[in-house]
């Protein structure tokens, strides 16, 4: 097959949509390179501790008085009681212990003993009190398999 | 003959295991003493967050770090490097999304601003943001070259995100299986199934990098095909008295 001879070969002229496919590539890296910068902003730079322990927030009780922040502790087994719009516990962490009253329906696994953390303010700045609007609870990183039907109880099912 | 035979097999055996992970999961395996039956999600999430940060953020570091290096440099691991991008965004998103429906009825909340779930939505950022850059640039070899280097300082987050439990205090669970300790946290049946998940998850990862390098293949022959009849359509113009 021979090759037909080279004439002119002006290089055609570039189809716009190319172009505009392009700006729009970099508008989208545009945006892309904003939501980064709010989401290092916004998440990463001021909540790279996303809660304090009780046991810290004891310690910087006179720094904190009563803004906002997430308060993390164990749940103490037995003092769990149902309010009319929440609940109120004392929150255990190291030799500390702080009473929260929350308002909300607590999420499907809150139970005594279960780390929890807990958004709220401290009533004043002395008080051991802590008003929570919200509980999100903290499950550990252990998989313990449940038994069930392992126990016999006192009617002769299976528990 | 041989790698005709593991590539016909490969589909096939993905779903099995897949299949054979769900079945375990949902059927076989007892409900955990805490979390009760939500507890089978940790045969997906777990999963699809090895493969979305380790397994195809990795592959196309590592296809992107060959190109860079002169010895290795080609066609086929830019190919490589740009298609694990898109099957990690899709994982990526998977993980982000089971998540966010493991952490609604567990934690209380379906989002919280923490360290690692924060980290891993600016990994998903960043692989969207390298296969926009790859559309943004038209020469191949500028384009090879630019997102090469985009993957591999995007791959900073991986360590950042692995390490974020450890680092920082977060709402997110610390390690199950990759401990420091190297103790396992997990028992019994539960512990296989995750095994089981892992490979079936990863195992997809290569089915779908497979077929998604296939196809990338087939563009870039039909785009040469086109380019030749273009540049003859040219010659035959321009040799026209």
């Amino acid at each position: 097959m021979s090759v037909p001879e080279v004439g002119d070969l002006t290089p055609v002229h570039v189809a716009p949509i190319a172009r505009r496919s392009r700006r729009r590539s970099f508008a989208v890296l545009a945006v892309l390179a904003l939501a980064v910068v709010a989401l290092l902003s916004q998440g990463l730079l001021r909540n790279l501790n996303y809660f304090e322990t009780v046991a810290q927030a004891e310690a910087h009780r006179a720094t904190l008085g009563t803004r906002q922040l997430r308060l993390e502790g164990i749940v103490e087994a037995h003092t769990i009681s149902r309010t009319n719009d929440g609940a109120s516990f004392w929150l255990t962490g190291g030799k500390y212990r702080v009473f929260v009253r929350a308002s909300g329906s607590p999420p499907q696994l809150f139970q005594a003993n279960i780390p929890v953390v807990v958004v709220g303010h401290f009533v004043n700045a002395h008080a051991q009190r802590f008003n929570a609007s919200q509980i999100m609870v903290k499950h550990s990183a252990n998989y313990i398999a449940a038994h069930p039907k392992r126990v016999t109880a006192p009617n002769g099912t299976a528990r | 003959m041989t790698k005709t035979l593991l590539a016909r097999l490969l589909g096939p055996l993905t779903l099995a295991l897949l299949a054979l992970t769900f079945g375990l999961g949902l059927w076989v395996t007892p409900p955990d003493q805490v979390q009760g039956n939500l507890v089978r999600l940790v045969y997906v999430h777990p999963a699809l967050a090895w493969v979305a940060l380790y397994v195809s953020f990795g592959t196309a570091t590592i296809a992107s770090v060959l190109y860079l290096w002169r010895r290795t440099r080609s066609a086929t691991l830019d190919r490589i490097g740009a298609c694990a991008m898109e099957v990690s965004v899709v994982f990526i998103a998977l993980t982000l999304i089971t998540g966010s429906l493991w952490g609604r009825p567990t934690w209380g909340v379906w989002w919280a601003w923490d360290a690692r779930l924060t980290s891993t939505a600016i990994l998903g950022v960043f692989a969207l943001a390298y296969l926009a850059l790859r559309r943004a640039l038209d020469d191949d070899e500028t384009r090879a070259r630019r997102s090469a280097v985009f993957a591999i300082i995007a791959a900073i987050n991986v360590p950042i995100i692995h390490f974020s439990v450890l680092w920082w205090k977060t709402l997110h669970q610390g390690a199950t299986v990759f401990t420091a300790n190297r103790t396992l946290l997990i028992h019994g049946s539960q512990a296989w199934t995750l095994l089981v998940s892992f490979v079936a998850f990863t195992l997809s990862f290569v089915w779908l990098l497979r077929a998604r390098y296939r196809l990338e293949v087939t563009r870039d022959q039909s785009r040469q095909r086109d380019f030749n009849e273009a540049l003859a359509q040219r010659r035959r113009e321009g040799a026209r008295p």
